[in-house]
């Protein structure tokens, strides 16, 4: 099998206008209401697990359409309807003058003191993200795209050339540690991709790994290394090369019940960020490794690890690795044979493989043979 | 059997003060605290008494002068009628324990001994003479009273006259006692006092503690409360020695017209009636079959008197004879014995229940008045219940007042037995366990202890049925138990009325305030947002508050309880 960059199925969306309209309607929407003497409300789809479902047909968790209305007139809401709009008034400014804050900034640029009285607008920052998280819901807009930042982890490296704002340069060209994943990668162009799909690697190792071997000029890809789960920064990166540039996505990760969730994450996309599933997941993602089948495959029985936590049939289990292996059984986007098979190896020899396990062949071994090999032979898991 | 009169001949011959000092207990003078409060209920009483029969607005000043270690003077004036010379030394040194003249009028005092017995009590502790200085209007008398303990009479050892160009009326007592303590506690002066005058709205009391400190309870009623009248016993509550002393004080021809006419509900009918009974009572008596006999006497119980009559075939006329023979004869030569079939037979019989116009109850307005101008409550309820009957032929009648927040704080049961307050024994008075068995949660009370809650209650009655001699707390008897109970609950429920109200409210207020204090983030939010002007806006939201939360004007029926 020969992976080749596919035809785009989105176009890059980023319109800093849609978000700030968004709000002023939102805000109007609100005004016109006081004015004709209604209660105003916001409408906020609900968090939380009753409110997710997996859609079997665009193949992600998306959310549910329950709606918790929050009024102003109820003194119970009151104080969340008002943060909302402060926040909501904060962001247009964001926006409109092109700056990016962090949460915890935004947390700090409006705390203050409500005049005339001992309360703050927000007493901490567990009180703000929340209500950055709901307008992300309500407006249907990510919070990248309205300029406050998530926490930055991961980099890239490989042959396309990246606009940032004013700077553009070829991700292939700035040394062997690649390009570090802002937190917002709305912004982001790509006025060149000279490669036939993307290597999502877990650890930092493995891809640094891969990069000193010359895995991506020789394999011409795009290594990109989520260093552990992968950010919101990185999954929109992934999804975005998916869809506006047409490169078929492959993960590698760990051979463990977190390495296959992180798979699991950047492909259907997540309970928590379920609102997003649209704009940060990549259904069309393909597992390469690690599997329990490598281990026999390779021969690599000696380098295994013992899984953590209690097993499911020993008194107070399962927990640990057990307990998140007995979850991914049950995942709706691992009911295939092959991940079944892969999951329940897993629970019966209660082993676990990494990564660098491969290096007990050799330090090129995951690079030469490893990788080419299974791509080549199209041995990926769904 | 000793005669009742026998043994009143035996009491006036020991010593008066020797007397006084075994029944010190019963006449409220034990300890230093109480005695000193009886001293000062005792001269207040008399006063509040006297302005009541001479229909006259009460104005009372008590002050205690501290003249040594446990040595006070103490003072007692009012604007009272005043007191004729010639009767002083009847109102200071008559003893009149003993007798039961003045049973069946509901008063203050019922101690039967009044103010004489203060000043024995000064007398005996000092040693000193009671000054009175009074006047009907005319000259001013001073006198020094002391009593004669062997002739049980009061005696002015000296005797001063004041000419009286003001024309001031009224009296005053000055005694000096030792022994005692002024105390500022829930048994001393100042708390008696204060009870006192918000069971009395219409009486103004003033009182200067021995530091010299002046505390008033003014008036705030106009109402001078009527006079008790005096009632009728009724045949269901009098025991044999007041049917037996009556008789033989009574000046009617026969036994028949001493039942008619001294008795409430008392008919010509019901002597005959009362005939039959005695007889089958003495009949059922004679019976020696002791199963024969409970089985009549079950009878008779139920009412049935002819047929357990009849059962005695012959005989019974014979007997019935004997029985109407007694009605006959002079009052004067009524037995004890038969005094005491009388009384039986009134057990078994049925009567009308006894009139109730002697209760004089302070009633639901000048409750409220005297809670709200001693307490100062922000909210204030009473009820007075109609009379009922305990024991089967006992008038009573309950009151009760609620007082609420305001000054108050913490909670408080004030009890009175005919306007009197009753400082002692609170743990064994049928007021506190009426009152500890309501469920307060109910009546948005969640705490009674805790609660800013005055709970007045007052039994009202010709005999209130005292646990013991002190006179400090009420029997647990059921009707009366019931009453006091119906009556707080009715009372209290207004208070939840109130409380539910007030809540309302003032969760209004704080809902509006709550919405109001983020109207200025809200407002400059959206004028960033939307780009209206933040005066503009701040208005809309004001005027939705507005139109959305009103705060509930005070209903009619709660002004009503709250003004009072």
């Amino acid at each position: 099998m020969k992976l080749k960059r596919q035809k785009p199925k989105e176009k890059f969306s980023y319109d800093p206008q849609k978000v700030l309209k968004k709000l002023e309607d939102l805000a109007w929407k609100i005004l016109e209401e006081v004015k004709s003497g209604k209660n105003p409300y916001f409408d906020v789809p609900t968090r939380g697990l009753n409110n997710v479902y997996f859609d079997e047909e665009a193949r992600l968790i998306k959310l549910g359409d329950k709606l918790s209305r929050r009024y102003f007139l109820n003194v119970a809401h009151a104080r969340k309807f008002t943060q909302t709009l402060i926040l909501m008034a904060y962001i247009k400014r964001l926006v409109s003058e092109g700056k990016h804050a962090s949460l915890r900034e935004a947390y700090y640029a409006n705390k203050h003191t409500i005049p005339g009285t001992r309360e703050n607008t927000f007493e901490d920052q567990s009180e703000s993200d929340p209500i950055i998280e709901d307008l992300e819901r309500m407006l249907g807009v990510l919070r990248e795209e309205m300029h406050i930042t998530a926490d930055r982890r991961g980099y890239i490296y490989g042959d396309i050339v990246i606009k940032d704002g004013e700077d553009e340069f070829n991700a292939s060209k700035l040394g062997t540690g690649g390009w570090a994943v802002p937190g917002t990668v709305e912004h982001i162009q790509f006025p060149e991709v000279n490669v036939d799909y993307v290597l999502v690697v877990e650890t930092a190792a493995m891809a640094d790994r891969l990069i000193e071997e010359k895995y991506p000029k020789k394999e011409n890809c795009l290594i990109v290394a989520t260093q552990g789960q992968a950010s919101r920064g990185v999954r929109r990166l992934i999804h975005r090369l998916h869809y506006e540039e047409g490169l078929p996505i492959i993960v590698f990760t760990d051979g463990d019940p977190y390495g296959w969730y992180i798979y699991s994450t950047i492909k259907q996309g997540s309970i928590n960020l379920a609102y997003l599933s649209e704009k940060l997941a990549t259904p069309d993602a393909k597992f390469v490794g690690m599997t329990m089948d490598d281990i026999k495959e390779y021969n690599l029985e000696h380098v295994t690890e013992k899984l953590k936590g209690i097993p499911p049939d020993k008194k107070g289990g399962p927990t640990g690795d057990y307990k998140r292996l007995i979850e991914e059984l049950n995942y709706p986007w691992f009911q295939n044979k092959e991940w079944q098979r892969q999951l329940k190896l897993a629970l019966k020899w209660g082993v676990r493989i990494e990564q660098q396990a491969l290096a007990n062949k050799s330090l090129e071994f995951v690079a030469k043979e490893y990788l080419p090999e299974k791509i080549r032979e199209g041995k990926l898991l769904p | 059997m000793a005669e009742a009169r026998d043994l009143f001949k035996e009491f006036k011959v020991q010593s008066v003060s020797e007397f006084f000092r075994r029944n010190a207990a019963m006449l409220g003078y034990t300890g230093k605290i109480r005695s000193l409060t009886t001293i000062i209920h005792e001269a207040v009483t008399n006063s509040l008494d006297a302005c009541e029969e001479a229909g006259i607005l009460p104005y009372i000043r008590v002050e205690i002068e501290e003249l040594g270690k446990e040595h006070y003077k103490v003072i007692v004036e009012d604007n009272g009628p005043g007191i004729p010379e010639e009767y002083i030394p009847h109102v200071f040194g008559k003893m009149l324990a003993g007798t039961k003249a003045h049973r069946n009028i509901q008063s203050r005092g019922q101690q039967g001994i009044g103010i004489s017995g203060a000043v024995m009590f000064a007398q005996i502790t000092s040693g000193k003479a009671t000054r009175v200085i009074t006047s009907t209007g005319g000259e001013i008398v001073e006198a020094w009273v002391k009593i004669d303990v062997q002739k049980n009479e009061g005696k002015i050892v000296k005797k001063l006259k004041h000419p009286n160009p003001k024309g001031w009326r009224g009296t005053r007592i000055e005694l000096e006692v030792k022994d005692v303590k002024y105390v500022r506690s829930k048994q001393g002066v100042y708390w008696y006092l204060k009870l006192t005058a918000i069971a009395n709205p219409h009486a103004h009391i003033e009182l200067v503690e021995p530091d010299g400190k002046l505390v008033v309870f003014p008036r705030s009623s106009e109402d001078i409360p009527e006079p008790p009248v005096e009632m009728k016993p009724h045949p269901k509550g009098v025991m044999v020695d007041d049917v037996y002393t009556m008789a033989h004080r009574s000046k009617r021809s026969s036994v028949r017209r001493f039942l008619v006419s001294e008795f409430s509900r008392i008919s010509d009918k019901k002597v005959d009636e009362l005939i039959k009974y005695i007889t089958a009572l003495r009949l059922i008596k004679s019976e020696t079959n002791k199963e024969v006999k409970e089985k009549l006497y079950e009878k008779l119980v139920s009412g049935d008197v002819d047929s357990v009559l009849r059962a005695f075939g012959r005989k019974w006329k014979k007997e019935l004879e004997k029985v109407a023979k007694i009605m006959d004869k002079s009052p004067e030569k009524l037995t004890w014995h038969e005094a005491e079939e009388i009384v039986e037979a009134f057990k078994l019989m049925k009567f009308l229940a006894p009139p109730t116009h002697g209760l004089r109850p302070i009633g639901e307005e000048n409750i409220k008045k005297g809670l709200t101008s001693i307490l100062k409550p922000e909210f204030v309820t009473a009820v007075t219940r109609a009379p009922r009957v305990y024991a089967g032929g006992i008038p009573f009648q309950v009151e009760v007042g609620l007082a609420y927040g305001g000054q108050i704080q913490g909670s408080e049961i004030l009890r009175y037995a005919n306007r009197v307050p009753l400082l002692f024994d609170a743990g064994s008075c049928v007021i506190t366990s009426a009152v500890r068995s309501i469920d307060w949660k109910r009546y948005k009370i969640d705490s009674f202890d805790s609660a800013p809650l005055v709970v007045l209650v007052n039994v009202v009655s010709v005999h209130v049925p005292y646990t013991s001699t002190g006179k400090q707390s009420i029997a647990d008897i059921d009707e009366i138990h019931n009453e006091i109970r119906l009556a707080l609950m009715d009372a209290a429920r207004r208070l939840s009325f109130y409380l539910g109200g007030k809540f309302r409210r003032m969760y209004q207020v704080k809902r509006r305030k709550t919405l109001e204090k983020y109207l200025p983030e809200i407002a400059r939010s959206l004028h960033i947002l939307t780009g209206e002007p933040e005066e503009k806006i701040k208005e809309y939201f004001l005027k939705l508050i507005e139109s959305k939360i009103e705060v509930e004007e005070v209903s009619e029926v709660e002004a009503e309880e709250a003004e009072a």
